[in-house]
């Protein structure tokens, strides 16, 4: 069987989603056995940019007009685009302020002088182009990455995480920190695929793997409820990494329902 | 004959983040020597304000993978110094431990994977692990042992969460340390490995000129460490790190999305070299002081290339000092600890430290509520900027008559030496409008 070609590229990001795939110390010498990764300017200086791939691996935000091009310029190369991480799956923490219009913000940061700042409000990578699979996190999780490279080899893709923090949480059989402390605790309403790394260290979830699909809106509402949390308490936590995906979010409505 | 060329490095390899070099010559003379920096603004300093103290570290964090240890830290620090908030012992020892997770796993990525394949002639590690097997391999293990400090004590070895302001979430059992103390000791032997072979390359001196070097004082003055409060420069001035804005300056350079430091109207760096060069005679000990004597006997040096080998020498030191600080922290006890108290009030803090590139400051100035008013943050790259250019210019000038393809490795060489993080240099801070 042949390797599949890859192409590994960052838009305006942390770089840390593609420094997972540095982080697989153990497997990263496998992996390059299993791919043949001909385009990747964060590891290596001599690249191929016309090449067919079979797929293409995105982190970041798009942040500016150069992102924009270099996402189409990837889509139409690549047979499969992977939205890695939470930023180019949701916009992540760029997008927190997306109200606040760029010249504003360039203005704030720069000064007068702004005319030559490339800038536009940050936007997951799905408002451009049409993404084939997401694999969130703030950073991905190493297991769930050689999981779906694992799948790629085969020709496949790996199934949809559609669980919350929460399952994982109570398989660590950890004390609920909603329940017993009355925090906001975001694991109920974000994606699992991190093990409750956050309350597993008796810390809350903040919500950085983005929001579940489907959740079970009247018991949660209830349950932030009787912890005494109002809409705005996790409006605020849940705006952190993902503001476009959550304010979509039916749940929101419910709360401010509830609250009326 | 005048040589004319124009050089166009359009996106710099093996670096993190999105830049590249432009160069004009002129009759013999570079008119026009740029370190584009071309990744997107994110515009940190404005998505803070107005966020809760607590929630800054998180958001702050993602300003760079590479060295959210260290963001983490800084904002942690610049909080409890707003609100006089003093930790336990533990807590320091704990943050030292971290501190040294990220610069074992930054240093050893550097060097191993984006230096080592200048210097043994590939275009990259995965290629070069065709050829060196064990040294690929044993890089690796360093940059594991690094990240698996930093998942042990900051919950996560990218963005931590279990670091928080007044302490930590959970702190490790003794087991945990006791196998991590196992994996520091095989670390050592294994960077040791890598020292030797960094022996065997000599260092060109193309890009050596006359640098001014800023790094912070050891707070504790009697061993060389990544934490003070007192900046010193090579010009023999020093003075409390809340005064940073004295050396950085910073100014808008229109080439660039990552504004550049200048320190009295001149560049300056700060970074492995510089803190080698402050501190490194005085201060450092055991094997790290050993391989500083092999490795770069004549102290300071003005080689930028240099740097590489002064990360080579922290990174033992970072090794040495985390297996100190494991005992350190076992002899403080590992029952669970509240994290320290403090009452929120209007205030402004810094915090100062040593990341992997230099020197780090993060400033906050907050509400009676606790909300953010005011944030700064001057990164290690931003500062590094306008005299990775002087560097650039001078080696032109050195190689001015070499072909084009030479001149572009070399010059990349210099970019690289300076390990630059490009993400974090466009975290863009606030202009002083005043």
């Amino acid at each position: 069987m042949n390797k599949p070609k890859v192409g590994i590229y960052g838009l305006t990001s942390c770089a840390g989603d593609q420094l997972v795939i540095l982080n697989c110390e153990d497997e990263l010498l496998k992996i390059a056995s299993r791919l043949d990764i001909i385009d990747w300017v964060m590891a290596q200086s001599k690249n191929d940019e016309t090449t067919p791939l079979d797929v293409a691996l995105v982190e970041g935000v798009v942040a500016q007009q150069r992102d924009i091009d270099l996402l189409k310029k990837v889509r139409n190369r690549a047979k499969l685009v992977i939205a890695i991480g939470t930023c180019a799956c949701f916009g992540g923490v760029a997008a927190m302020k997306n109200q606040i219009p760029r010249e504003v913000m360039k203005a704030e940061v720069y000064g007068d002088n702004i005319d030559f700042i490339d800038s536009v409000k940050a936007q997951p990578i799905g408002s451009f182009i049409k993404v084939d699979y997401r694999l969130p996190g703030c950073p991905i999780e190493k297991d769930q990455l050689i999981q779906m490279i694992s799948s790629l080899c085969m020709g496949d893709l790996p199934e949809i995480l559609n669980i919350p923090v929460c399952m994982e949480c109570k398989m660590r059989e950890n004390a609920c920190l909603v329940v017993e402390k009355g925090v906001v605790c975001c694991g109920s309403l974000t994606v699992a695929g991190c093990n409750a790394r956050c309350p597993s260290h008796n810390v809350p979830c903040s919500g950085c793997h983005g929001p579940i699909e489907e959740t079970h809106y009247d018991a949660n509402v209830l349950m932030f409820k009787q912890a005494g949390l109002t809409r705005k308490d996790i409006e605020q936590k849940m705006s952190m990494f993902s503001t476009p995906a959550w304010m979509q979010e039916k749940l929101m409505e419910e709360i401010k329902d509830e609250s009326k | 004959m005048k040589v004319n060329k124009n050089i166009h490095i359009p996106h710099l390899g093996r670096v993190e983040g999105h830049g590249g070099i432009e160069i004009d010559i002129k009759d013999g003379e570079p008119i026009k020597v740029n370190l584009d920096i071309y990744e997107g603004s994110r515009f940190y300093e404005v998505l803070v304000l107005g966020k809760y103290y607590y929630e800054v570290p998180s958001i702050i964090s993602r300003v760079c993978a590479i060295c959210s240890a260290s963001h983490t830290l800084a904002a942690q620090m610049a909080i409890e110094n707003a609100f006089g908030v003093e930790v336990s012992k533990r807590t320091e020892f704990l943050r030292g431990l971290l501190i040294h997770g990220g610069m074992i796993e930054s240093h050893s990525l550097h060097l191993a994977a984006l230096v080592l394949p200048d210097l043994l002639g590939y275009d990259g590690v995965l290629n070069m692990a065709k050829d060196y097997p064990k040294e690929v391999s044993i890089a690796l293990e360093l940059k594991k042992l690094g990240n698996t400090l930093q998942e042990l004590i900051g919950g996560r070895a990218i963005h931590p969460i279990n670091a928080l302001i007044g302490g930590f979430g959970k702190v490790p059992t003794k087991q945990e340390l006791l196998s991590l103390k196992n994996s520091l000791s095989k670390g050592l032997e294994h960077a040791l490995i890598l020292v030797d072979l960094f022996k065997t390359f000599k260092i060109s001196d193309y890009a050596e000129s006359p640098t001014i070097y800023a790094a912070l004082e050891p707070r504790d003055k009697t061993r060389y460490s990544f934490l003070g409060d007192y900046i010193i420069t090579s010009l023999n001035e020093r003075f409390p790190k809340e005064e940073f804005r004295k050396i950085c300056h910073e100014g808008v350079v229109k080439h660039s999305h990552a504004k550049q430091s200048l320190y009295s109207g001149k560049p300056f760096m700060t970074g492995a070299l510089a803190r080698i060069n402050l501190n490194g005679e005085k201060y450092l000990q055991g094997k790290a002081k050993e391989i500083q004597e092999q490795l770069l006997p004549n102290l300071p040096s003005q080689n930028i290339l240099h740097n590489n080998t002064a990360q080579m020498i922290e990174l033992i030191h970072s090794i040495e000092r985390a297996l100190q600080l494991v005992d350190l922290i076992i002899n403080e006890g590992l029952e669970p600890e509240d994290l320290a108290e403090f009452e929120v009030h209007a205030g402004k803090g810094v915090g100062a430290l040593e990341a992997p590139r230099g020197t780090l400051y993060h400033y906050y100035e907050i509400d009676d509520e606790g909300k953010i008013v005011e944030a700064d943050i001057v990164t290690p790259t931003a500062q590094n900027l306008a005299n990775c250019e002087k560097d650039l210019r001078v080696s032109i000038e050195n190689l001015i008559n070499e072909p084009k393809e030479y001149l572009e490795f070399k010059l990349e060489i210099v970019a690289r030496a300076y390990d630059p993080c490009i993400s974090c240099a466009v975290h863009l801070v606030k202009l002083n409008k005043s």
